[in-house]
C-alpha cells in the first residue's frame, strides 16, 4: 500500500463498464416506473357519475322503492336516503349514481326547528333540508343514530353530525360538516336548485379541486 | 441409490447443513412453527378458492335470484362468485378455513414477536430477523386487508372504501396514490382485478421471499438457545435435529393444528356475504376491522376532528389518526433493535424479570394497543351505558395514557416481588447446603 494514489491518466475499462451499468440500470428503473402511470385509468365524467345538478329530482335510493320520486309526504325527522336524478346527452333519464359519493340525507323537520348554520334559504320552508350523505372523514355513508336520537351517526368511526344544524360535526373525527345542497319543491316534487353550497366528500379538503369539477361539469353540459 | 443421488444432489452436504439443524426443545419456540404452517394452509385453500373465484366488479345476473327479465337482478361478477362458492360442496368450509387460518396467522406471529422481543432474542446478532419479521407482520395485515375486499359485498365494500380514503387522506400525493392503487376513483371499474392481484400474486410473492429470508438467516445464525441449554452445555448448540426428530414433532403439531382450525371453522361461521349483501348505500351497523387493526380503527373513533393546510398539503385527523399514529407505532417496534447496545451475541434467551425496564416497556406497548383496540368499540360503550357520548372521548384519552404508565409500574412491582422471591429461595438454599456439609 503506497500513501499515495495512483492517478490513472485514462478511464479504466472497469471504471467504464461500472458507468455504463449504473446509467442502463437508473435508465431503465425510470422507464419501468414510468409504466406506473398505466396503474391510474383516465377518468371520464359521464351524466351517471357528475354531482347532483340544478334542475335534477331526487329519487329513493333505497332498493325496494329505488328511482321513484320522493315525495314531501315521505319525509319526516328520520333520515331519508336520495339520489339526484337528471339528463344523458340523448335526454334520457338517468339516475347519478354512478359515483357512491353522490347519495343524499334528506330530512323533514317541523318549523321552526332547522336552524343556522343550517342555510335556511337553500331548504323548502325551512322544513326539507338535504345533505351529502357521505361522512366528510373517511366517505361511509351516514345514518340516523341509534344512540343520540335527532343526531347522525356515522358507523366507521363513530362521527356526529346534526342535522338541525347544518350538519355541524358533533363527535368524533371528521373534519368539517355535511355538505348542504340547495332544493325547492316543485308540486310534489323536490327539485336540486344548485350545487352543492360547500365542496362535499371527497373534495371537502380542497375547495380548488371541487371548484374544477363544477366548471367540469358546466363545461360538458353546454 | 443413496448413493447416486448424493453424486448428484450433494445430499449429505444439505443434510450436514440443514436437515441437521438443532431444534430448541420449548414449546414458546413452536409459534414461528405455527405461522409458517398456516401461511401454507394459506396458499393452498387460497389457490382452490382462487379457481372458482371470478375477479371482477362487472355487474352479472345473479343466478340465485335472476329479478325479472326487464328489472334482472344485477350483482357484481366477484360477489356473485362468492355465493357461487358457498353453495358448492364444502364451499362455504373452504372460505371458514381460509378466514380462521389467516387470523391464527396473524395471532401467531404476533405472540412468537413477544417472545423474541421478551426473552431478548432480537438482540445481536439478529436484529436483520427482527425487521424482517417486522416486514412479514406488515404484509401479513396487509395481505388479509385486500383478502377482506374480494368477496365484493356490502361489509367489504365500505371496508374498500375507508382504505381507499385513508390512501388519499395522504397530503400532497393521496389522491394519486389511492387512483393508482385501487384503478381509478372510487369505486373503479377495475378495482378487484386490481386487488386481485395484489392478494393472490404482489403480496403472497413478498410473503414467502420474505419468509424464505426469514428462515435462511434463522438456520444460518442458530435459534438463541433456551436457559436450561446454559446448565446442559455451556455454549454449544443443544436441541433436538430436523430429520429425523423435529419432523415428526412438526407433523404431529401440523395436524394438531390444522385439526383445530377445521374444527373451528365447522362451527364458527366467517362473514356471511348472502347476510351482508352486495354493495350499496346502506352503510352497515358497528362495522369493525379485524382484531389486529382495531386499534387503528379505535384511533380514529377517538381523535378530533381538524384538518390544517401545510405547504399546499391537507394534513387531516384521518391522515394523522391512519397512517401517521401506526407508522410511528410500528417505527417504535422497528426500532426495537437498536435500543440494545451490547457488543457481545447473544446465545441465551433471556429471563424477562431479569430485564424489567424492557418488560415493563413491552407490556405497556400491549396495553395502550388494548386501550385503542377497546376504544374501537366505542359506539358500544357508549350505548350499553358504560360511558357517554360527552366523555367518551376524555375517558379513552386518559386511559390512553394512564393504562400503560400504570401496567409498567405494576410490572416493575411483580418484577421486584419475584426477585424477592428468588433472594429468599436462594438464601434457604444456602442456608440448607450449609446444613448439609455439617
Ligand atoms: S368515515 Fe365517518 S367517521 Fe370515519
Amino acid at each position: 500500500m503506497t500513501r499515495y494514489k495512483r492517478q490513472d491518466p485514462e478511464i479504466t475499462r472497469r471504471k467504464f463498464i461500472n458507468v455504463a451499468m449504473g446509467t442502463t440500470a437508473a435508465v431503465g428503473g425510470v422507464s419501468l416506473l414510468s409504466t406506473l402511470g398505466a396503474a391510474n385509468p383516465v377518468f371520464r365524467l359521464t351524466a351517471d357519475k357528475m354531482p347532483p345538478l340544478e334542475g335534477d329530482i331526487l329519487v329513493h335510493a333505497e332498493e325496494s322503492k329505488e328511482g321513484r320520486p320522493i315525495t314531501v309526504a315521505d319525509l319526516s325527522t328520520q333520515l331519508v336516503r336520495a339520489w339526484a336524478q337528471g339528463q344523458d346527452e340523448n335526454g334520457q333519464p338517468v339516475i347519478r349514481k354512478g359515483d357512491p359519493n353522490n347519495i343524499l340525507a334528506v330530512y323533514r323537520f317541523p318549523q321552526g326547528q332547522l336552524v343556522a348554520p343550517t342555510n335556511l334559504d337553500a331548504t323548502v320552508d325551512g322544513q326539507i333540508v338535504v345533505y351529502s350523505d357521505i361522512c366528510t372523514h373517511a366517505g361511509c355513508s351516514v345514518s340516523d343514530s341509534d344512540i343520540n336520537a335527532g343526531q347522525m351517526r356515522c358507523p366507521c368511526h363513530s362521527g356526529e353530525y346534526d342535522p338541525k344544524r347544518g350538519a355541524i360535526v358533533t363527535g368524533g373525527p371528521p373534519p368539517k360538516p355535511l355538505a348542504q345542497l340547495p332544493i325547492r319543491q316543485d308540486g310534489e316534487r323536490l327539485v336540486v336548485a344548485g350545487f352543492f353550497l360547500s365542496p362535499p366528500y371527497p373534495y371537502h379538503n380542497n375547495e380548488a379541486e371541487w371548484n374544477n369539477v363544477k366548471e367540469e361539469v358546466e363545461e360538458a353540459l353546454t | 441409490m443413496n448413493q447416486w443421488l448424493d453424486d448428484r444432489l450433494h445430499i449429505s452436504r444439505l443434510n450436514d447443513k440443514f436437515l441437521r439443524k438443532a431444534f430448541p426443545v420449548h414449546h414458546s419456540f413452536f409459534l414461528g412453527e405455527i405461522t409458517l404452517f398456516s401461511l401454507i394452509i394459506l396458499i393452498l385453500t387460497g389457490i382452490l378458492l382462487a379457481l372458482s373465484y371470478e375477479p371482477s366488479n362487472s355487474m352479472v345476473v345473479n343466478s340465485f335470484d335472476p329479478g325479472t327479465v326487464d328489472a334482472p337482478n344485477l350483482v357484481p361478477a366477484a360477489y356473485h362468485s362468492a355465493l357461487k362458492i358457498n353453495a358448492a360442496p364444502f364451499g362455504d368450509m373452504l372460505r371458514r378455513i381460509h378466514h380462521w387460518t389467516a387470523n391464527i396467522m396473524v395471532a401467531a406471529s404476533v405472540i412468537h414477536m413477544m417472545r423474541i422481543y421478551f426473552t431478548g432474542a432480537f438482540k445481536k446478532p439478529r436484529e436483520i430477523n427482527w425487521w424482517i419479521g417486522m416486514l412479514l407482520l406488515i404484509f401479513a395485515a396487509l395481505t388479509a386487508v385486500t383478502g377482506y375486499v374480494l368477496p365484493y359485498d356490502n361489509y367489504a365494500y365500505n371496508t374498500l372504501k375507508v382504505i381507499y380514503s385513508i390512501a388519499a387522506s395522504i397530503p400532497w400525493v393521496g389522491e394519486w396514490v389511492a387512483q393508482a392503487a385501487f384503478a381509478g376513483k372510487f369505486p373503479g371499474d377495475g378495482v378487484i382485478p386490481r386487488v386481485y392481484g395484489y392478494h393472490i400474486m404482489l403480496l403472497p410473492g413478498i410473503l414467502l421471499a420474505l419468509t424464505a429470508a426469514h428462515m435462511l438467516i434463522m438456520i444460518k445464525q442458530k435459534h438463541t438457545q433456551p436457559q436450561y441449554a446454559k446448565r446442559i452445555a455451556y455454549k454449544k448448540i443443544v436441541g433436538v435435529p430436523l430429520m429425523t426428530q423435529q419432523t415428526p414433532i412438526m407433523l404431529m403439531l401440523t395436524l394438531l393444528f390444522a385439526g383445530i382450525i377445521v374444527l373451528f371453522s365447522a362451527f364458527i361461521p366467517v362473514h356471511p356475504v348472502e347476510h351482508f349483501g352486495p354493495p350499496s348505500t346502506t352503510p352497515i351497523d358497528n362495522i369493525k376491522p379485524d382484531w389486529y387493526l382495531l386499534w387503528v380503527f379505535g384511533v380514529l373513533a377517538i381523535i378530533p376532528g381538524f384538518e390544517f393546510n401545510l405547504l399546499g398539503g391537507n394534513i387531516n385527523s384521518e391522515f394523522v389518526g391512519a397512517i401517521l399514529l401506526p407508522t410511528l407505532t410500528l417505527g417504535a417496534m422497528f426500532a426495537v433493535p437498536m435500543l440494545d447496545r451490547s457488543k457481545e451475541n447473544l446465545y441465551y434467551a433471556e429471563n424477562p424479570t431479569n430485564h424489567p425496564v424492557r418488560l415493563g416497556i413491552g407490556v405497556a406497548f400491549m396495553m395502550l394497543l388494548a386501550v385503542w383496540s377497546v376504544a374501537g368499540y366505542k359506539p358500544e360503550l357508549i350505548s350499553s351505558g358504560i360511558l357517554t357520548t360527552e366523555n367518551a372521548n376524555t375517558v379513552l384519552w386518559i386511559a390512553t395514557f394512564l393504562v400503560p404508565a400504570l401496567s409498567y409500574f405494576f410490572v416493575q412491582a411483580v418484577v421486584r416481588g419475584i426477585r424477592a422471591l428468588r433472594e429468599a429461595d436462594e438464601r434457604d438454599r444456602t442456608v440448607h447446603a450449609a446444613h448439609a456439609d455439617d
